[in-house]
């Protein structure tokens, strides 16, 4: 079952789901819209490799906007705390935003309960888009889960910022040599 | 509802879900980490017909990876047979994937109930992303029913490895 507006607020009310700062315009009948922050993170590197740390750099909105170029993937981040220790969260573009000619996510909707920070969207724009910060820009729904609860601890625990992807610190593709140190933010 | 990661498990051991093969260690609170499988496809066809046969290529992930095109699509498959009689499925990308810039699905996330197979992914990328065989790349949830369950037998039942549209199956 996904739950109500109502409910979110509720849940936001007892601890139960984290939504900061919240809103209450920001609540619709069946989720909750996040808004963009100021910050993005894209890939300096050509190709990129599972296996090693691909580098970053960080880029941010000159004036409050900047110019999404199409087909580039651009890391950002909500600027809301996000997550729950009861409910299953999942998010998707505004209709607004996707009318725009946008992906907020490349087909990674899921959360995982216990995850709380900032969530890292994937941008991916169609053709030139400006976009502001603080526009609302995705929603946030969350889900009655059944069995019992696990919290995540996995390696975005507590992201701040847009974070890139860590997929070189899984098992299943390990990166090559030590693994690096990690800095804020990548 | 959204069975979590202890429930997935539970359900894996009394067989009314299928994994396999199956690793505890890719639980995770709300779905189950799945990897890509070595097989991959890709069109021939400079123009695509939605109702036509498929003329495709084959091509075998190698140990040491596979670059993806940015300017190509490529169909895949999970490494996992997965799926039950007792719930529906989806599956989606995992953040580690989508964030390196890769799709595993395009809008089509929905498995159904009764459908045991090697998922076929879509996948698409937004720059050059080299692919190695059995990365984790998504993660398969699963939803309680409400209702009758009817059972899958449509045209992927089965389904061991990576398989074009058959929607030609369909034309008039």
């Amino acid at each position: 079952m996904i739950l109500t507006g109502q409910a979110i607020s509720e849940s936001v009310r007892s601890g139960d789901i984290v939504i900061d700062p919240f809103q209450p315009d920001h609540v619709n009948p069946n989720s909750y819209n996040f808004t963009l922050g100021p910050s993005f993170r894209v890939y300096k590197e050509d190709i990129l490799n599972p296996k090693k740390k691909n580098q970053t750099e960080e880029i941010w909105m000159k004036d409050g906007s900047i110019v999404l170029e199409p087909r580039r993937l651009y890391l950002a981040h909500t600027r809301e705390r996000i997550g729950s220790t009861k409910y299953a969260p999942t998010y998707a573009a505004r209709s607004s935003v996707a009318r725009l000619g946008m992906f907020i996510n490349l087909s990674a909707s899921l959360g995982d309960i216990g995850f709380v920070g900032q969530w890292t969207i994937q941008l991916f724009a169609l053709h030139p888009i400006r976009l502001y910060e603080g526009m609302a820009i995705g929603q946030m729904m969350f889900w009655q889960p059944k069995g019992e609860i696990e919290l995540y601890e996995g390696k975005y625990q507590g992201a701040y910022g847009p974070i890139a992807s860590r997929i070189h610190r899984d098992a299943a593709t390990p990166a090559v040599g030590p693994d690096p140190v990690l800095v804020a933010g990548e | 509802m959204l069975l979590t990661g202890n429930e997935i498990h539970q359900e894996v051991k009394r067989n009314a879900i299928t994994i396999s093969d199956f690793d505890a260690r890719n639980l995770e609170p709300n779905s189950y980490g799945f990897r890509l499988g070595e097989d991959l496809i890709v069109y021939d066809e400079t123009e695509v017909d939605g109702m036509g046969a498929r003329r495709t290529t084959s091509v075998k992930i190698p140990e040491d990876g596979y670059m993806l095109d940015p300017d190509r699509f490529y169909l895949g498959h999970t490494y996992e047979t997965m799926g039950s009689t007792h719930y529906a499925s989806e599956i989606y990308a995992r953040l580690s994937t989508s964030a390196l810039g890769m799709f595993i699905q395009t809008s089509a996330p929905l498995g159904h109930t009764g459908a045991i197979i090697k998922w076929t992914l879509e996948i698409v990328v937004a720059q050059p992303v080299i692919a190695y065989p059995k990365m984790l790349i998504g993660k398969i949830c699963f939803w309680e029913n409400s209702g009758a369950v009817q059972g899958y037998s449509g045209r992927y039942a089965g389904c061991q490895t990576v398989v074009p549209s058959l929607l030609s199956a369909e034309a008039p």
